[in-house]
């Protein structure tokens, strides 16, 4: 009887050594969102349309830019160390000559804590979108769809062309 | 022939029977050491001289309440500095386990050995400081990447169950060499606002599913207070 007990504890004990060794230090949790951009049709609001996109380039960012192609949708990151992030998109037009647009990022942002592998994040409030306009601008317009970049289950914000 | 026979069974029979009696009466009454026994952890103060992340001193001491049962507790205090790979803390605080052993282990004559399960409740109350941590962000920002300075909570606490598992062997009159291996679980902590327990004392690291372990090595004297036959 006494021996019963004593085996029933040591294996209790060892089922939960095992059970404890779950991993917890791989980051596999969301982290900080990117912004998500959609490309519209200008003249038909409605529809996609692809931007012929070349590369992306963050300005303050010493790595070299962010190799694009053409598609109706972008994930691009947003600098968790600033209030302000610039970038510069460049497209390629039919007939081949190189168009770059720049516009703006402003936001205030929050850091939450995601666990113990995956540290904290910044999700980005009241967000505020400038384009600098210049001669020859491809996108014609922005347009958000949410103030706040807390996942990135949806676009963030629309850009006509 | 056969009477001879029967007759040598018959006195070999007595003669059993007489031993067995003389032997009995000739048993020395054995009679266990009841007392407090109190020793000190080794492993905190072993494994500070080898990584400075980690100092702490633990007092443990049971007291005998049957031929199997001790009353058991730790009293300890635990400073640990925990570095992952996007933050960097520091916990301390003091904690205190108290439950039941049960020895398992079947002594020869008058040893004092064991081989125990035990259970224990514990509680600590300590702080957590972030030293520093850095946003987990997109990898092509990482060149921007800084490490900012956190704060300090402060009035944190948490309670666990544990069962244990270990030996002790008296390597000399009423001295004690120990060690243990213990499986915790968390039964509630207040968590500190806008991060994590991710470490507590006495419980140690708080994995995924809020279970722990925990291993003690420890050096420890009875204090015998009576002797008693059970």
């Amino acid at each position: 009887m006494k021996k019963k007990v004593t085996y029933t504890l040591l294996i209790l004990l060892i089922l939960i050594a095992i059970n404890s060794c779950e991993r917890d230090d791989i980051c596999i949790d969301a982290i900080t969102p990117h912004l998500i951009i959609r490309f519209y049709n200008n003249d038909i609001q409605t529809n996609f349309k692809n931007a012929n996109l070349l590369s992306l380039k963050i300005l303050g960012v010493d790595n070299d830019s962010i190799t694009l192609s053409a598609t109706d949708s972008i994930a691009i990151p947003v600098k968790s160390t600033d209030d302000l992030t610039k970038y510069i998109l460049t497209i390629s037009n039919t007939d081949g000559s190189i168009n770059r647009d720049t516009f703006s990022l402003t936001y205030q942002r929050e850091d939450i804590f995601v666990g113990r592998s995956c540290g904290f994040k910044t999700i980005f409030t009241s967000t505020n979108y400038t384009l600098q306009t210049g001669s020859e601008n491809w996108i014609r317009s922005i347009s958000p769809v949410t103030q706040t970049i807390k996942d990135e289950t949806a676009a963030h914000v629309k850009i006509f062309h | 022939m056969l009477k001879y026979f029967i007759n040598t069974v018959f006195l070999l029979s007595c003669v059993i029977t007489f031993a067995q009696k003389n032997s009995t009466q000739q048993d020395t009454i054995i009679k266990n050491k009841y007392g407090l026994r109190v020793g000190v952890d080794l492993f905190n103060p072993v494994n500070t001289f080898f990584d400075n992340e980690r100092k702490g001193l633990e007092l443990v001491g049971d007291y005998r309440i049957s031929k199997k049962l001790y009353v058991a507790a730790e009293l300890g205090y635990l400073e640990n500095t925990t570095d992952e790979d996007f933050l960097n803390f520091t916990t301390s605080g003091t904690y205190l386990k108290a439950g039941i052993d049960y020895n398992a282990y079947e002594n020869w004559l008058d040893m004092e050995n064991a081989i125990y399960v035990g259970f224990r409740y514990g509680y600590s109350t300590f702080s957590q400081t972030l030293n520093s941590f850095t946003i987990n962000n997109d990898a092509f920002l990482d060149g921007l990447a800084t490490a900012e300075e956190g704060q300090k909570f402060d009035n944190l606490n948490a309670q666990w169950a544990e069962i244990v598992l270990g030996v002790k062997a008296e390597i000399l009159n009423n001295l004690y060499l120990g060690f243990s291996f213990s499986g915790k679980k968390m039964i509630t902590t207040k968590e500190p606002d806008g991060f994590k327990n991710l470490f507590v004392p006495g419980f140690n690291r708080v994995f995924l599913n809020n279970s722990g372990f925990g291993f003690n090595y420890t050096i420890s004297y009875l204090i015998p207070l009576y002797k008693k036959e059970k």
